[in-house]
Order: C-alpha cells, then sequence, then structure tokens
C-alpha cells in the first residue's frame, strides 16, 4: 500500500493553485494519471521521487518517504522513472545504461530479452530508434526493482505502431514484476489498455477516480456513443437539415429535423450522440 | 421529449432494459449501463429521433416494436421526397416522425388520423434524469 497526502502551492498558468492528493494506491496497481496540462501530474510523480519538496506524508508499505520528521532523499527511495526524453547516458552502451543503477547482470539479461533488445545492448543510444530507446530507459527504470514506478507521458513522442508495441511491453513487464505503477497519459486507449485505476486531475485536485472505462466514457445522457464538436453549418435539404460538425480531425453530417434544429446555432460546441446499438463498426 | 416514469429494470450484466410508464402507456428501453441515478421510480426525459420513429396505420398481425404509441396526426409536411409528420401521443406531447413521401401516398396518411407510433427499444435513449 502506497499513501500520499500531499499539498503544495503552485504557481501555474492560471495563476496560483495548491496541488493537494490524498491517495492510497494498492500493490501492483496500475494508475494512469490524467488531466488537463498545468493540473499538477508531473509535480506530483516529482513530489513522490523526491525531485521537488511538498507538505505532508508518503509512505511506502512500511517505509516512510516523507513525513514531519523524515525526508528521504530521492535516491534512497526506490523509485524507477521513466520520462518523455529518454535520458539515457549517451557515452554508455545499452547494457552499460542498465548496470550503472544496479550490478545485476542476470536481471539485466533478463529484461534486455523480454524487451527484445539483447542484439542491441553492446549499441551506444544515438544509434537507436526512439522506440528502442524508450524500452532501454523502460528497462534501466525497472533495474533497481523498485516499488514504485513512475511514467510521465514514456510513449507520446512515438509513432502509434511504436507505441502499441511498447504498451505490450510495458504491461509484460508488468505482469511479471507487479510492480506499483503511475503513469501520466492523455491517451484513452493507452489509459483503457494500460491501467486498472485511473485519477483525473484538474487544478491540482482529484477530480474521479475509477476504473478507465467508467471515467472516460463520454455519455450525453444515456447514450453511450458520444462526442463533443463544433456545429459549422446547418442545411436544409428538403423537410430535413443537414448539420455539419467537426470533431476532431474530421468533418461528420447528422440528420436534424426542424425542430431538434431548433436549438441549435452555428458555431456552439454541441455533443453528438447515438445509442450504442446504432453504429455499424467496420475493421 | 417524452416525460415517463421507470417502472422495471431489468439486466444482464452490462445490458439493461427498462420499462417505463408514460401516461399509462407502456415503453421500454435498451441500454448498457445505466446511471446510477435511474432506478424504479425515477422520472425521466425520454428522447428518439424523428427518422427511427415509424408509423403505422390499421395494423394487423404481430410487430416486434417493443413501443407502440397510439397517437394521432396533428400535422404534415411533405416536402420531395421525405415529410414530417407530428403526431400527439398525449395531451401535452408531440413527437416527429420522418418517413419517405411514398409511404405517406401509399398509407394516405391525413390530418386527425388515428395511427400508431412505432419506435425499437434500441432506439430510445434517456436524454435527461429529472
Amino acid at each position: 500500500m502506497i499513501k500520499i497526502d500531499i499539498n503544495k502551492k503552485l504557481h501555474g498558468v492560471a495563476g496560483e493553485m495548491v496541488l493537494q492528493v490524498d491517495l492510497e494506491i494498492n500493490q501492483g496497481d496500475f494508475v494512469a494519471l490524467t488531466g488537463q496540462s498545468g493540473s499538477g501530474k508531473t509535480t506530483l510523480l516529482r513530489i513522490l521521487a523526491g525531485l521537488e519538496e511538498a507538505e505532508g506524508t508518503l509512505k511506502v508499505g512500511n517505509e516512510i518517504w516523507q513525513d514531519k520528521e523524515t525526508y528521504l532523499k530521492s535516491q534512497l527511495r526506490r523509485i524507477g522513472f521513466v520520462f518523455q526524453e529518454y535520458a539515457l547516458f549517451p557515452n554508455m552502451s545499452v547494457e552499460q545504461n542498465l548496470l550503472y543503477v544496479e550490478k545485476d547482470k542476470e536481471l539485466c539479461r533478463h529484461l534486455l530479452d523480454i524487451t527484445d533488445l539483447s542484439k542491441l545492448k553492446n549499441r551506444l543510444p544515438y544509434t537507436l530508434s526512439g522506440g528502442q530507446k524508450q524500452r532501454v530507459s523502460l528497462c534501466r527504470a525497472m533495474m533497481n526493482r523498485p516499488k514504485l514506478l513512475l511514467m510521465d507521458e514514456p510513449l507520446s513522442a512515438l509513432d502509434p505502431a511504436m507505441r502499441t508495441k511498447l504498451q505490450n511491453e510495458i504491461l509484460t513487464l508488468h505482469r511479471e514484476f507487479k510492480t506499483t505503477t503511475i503513469m501520466v497519459s492523455h491517451d484513452p486507449s493507452e489509459i483503457y489498455r494500460l491501467s486498472n485505476r485511473v485519477v483525473v486531475l484538474h487544478h491540482g485536485a482529484i477530480t474521479k477516480d475509477g476504473i478507465a472505462k467508467e471515467v472516460l466514457l463520454q455519455t450525453n445522457g444515456s447514450q453511450k456513443f458520444s462526442f463533443e464538436g463544433e456545429l459549422l453549418d446547418i442545411i436544409k435539404v428538403d423537410v430535413i437539415f443537414v448539420a455539419i460538425v467537426s470533431i476532431g480531425q474530421q468533418l461528420v453530417e447528422i440528420v436534424v429535423s426542424e425542430q431538434e434544429k431548433q436549438n441549435l446555432q452555428i458555431g456552439q460546441v454541441v455533443r453528438v450522440g447515438t445509442k450504442a446499438f446504432s453504429p455499424v463498426i467496420r475493421g | 421529449m417524452i416525460e415517463a416514469k421507470v417502472i422495471k429494470i431489468e439486466n444482464c450484466d452490462s445490458l439493461h432494459i427498462v420499462k417505463f410508464d408514460f401516461e399509462g402507456q407502456a415503453l421500454s428501453m435498451m441500454s448498457l449501463e445505466l446511471d446510477s441515478s435511474v432506478e424504479v421510480g425515477t422520472k425521466v426525459l425520454l428522447q428518439v429521433k424523428p427518422s427511427h420513429v415509424a408509423i403505422g396505420k390499421n395494423i394487423s398481425g404481430e410487430l416486434s416494436y417493443s413501443n407502440q404509441l397510439e397517437s394521432q396526426i396533428v400535422s404534415i409536411n411533405a416536402g420531395k421526397l421525405l415529410c414530417s409528420i407530428k403526431v400527439q401521443i398525449a395531451k401535452d406531447t408531440i413527437l416527429e416522425s420522418i418517413i419517405t413521401n411514398s409511404s405517406l401516398e401509399r398509407m394516405e396518411l391525413q390530418d386527425g388520423d388515428k395511427v400508431i407510433a412505432l419506435i425499437k427499444a434500441s432506439e430510445i435513449s434517456i436524454a435527461k434524469v429529472l
């Protein structure tokens, strides 16, 4: 069990705010931390890692990392940290990067094995692709058998195919080592695939906490298929109207009747929804 | 919108069939997860797309439509290919149906006709919990 009860004043883009987090995380949980930028996600990770100070207490199992009397230095907390940028030592080979953390050759071999990196162990980081570098970072973070693995948008710089591959490797590692993990992510598919709990931070405070399907499902009344978009135009066709709405990177058309049209104004933000029974899906 | 009261909820895992009372007529809705605020006795506003409302006249035989509302046509607005028909399903509730003109002509629908508004249970949704 990890007990977090911290607060810290932050000077964000939107002015002053208080990061106030009271959270208990079970051993082995995979927690996705999400929310708008500037909501305090990265700061929370840094506080957990001991890279930034805050008021309050942190307890990991029976170990106190922080309370009124104690402040455990970052190096003494058994933490693995994976950043968006890879932060590898450029003058060390893949293997040396891992062994620098802990001289455990067997673990090093095993980690490189399951992430398919064994053949690259003597290469220097600059010769690797982004995906390979991030796999090395991930293995390196596991070398001290961390009690807590922290990942700050680890896959956001990668292309979609590489993301999926690394998500699978993160899952494999998590299943094998059962490391309690907190990962900052904005990607719903990533959160759904990896996490068993999602915590949403908004302006420094937890606003939602639950499983991915509950927290991230966009609903509209009882409708489960719902998107937010901007109403661009309404075109009359015969006795009906066609509303043009921009959703994400694309335009969609929705047929509306005269009655439905009455509450709509061009330019407004609208929610487009239908029942989960209606959409047709094709692979 | 149809204001109705929940009278029964059946479920199988995340799938639900919710039955409503609307002015003495029974309605039924298929749904996946239900909001926790929806329980027997809850009043809700139900919605349906006008293009999902069919019209029946002098129906004989059985239809699979779970929702068959006795109603009366109050207006018909015919276009070139489609028409919008408004039917009164209760004193203060009007439902709109968009059907093809050819159906309108084939059925010889007229203002004041007694008809049945037909809606599949999978096409009704809760717009708002009251």
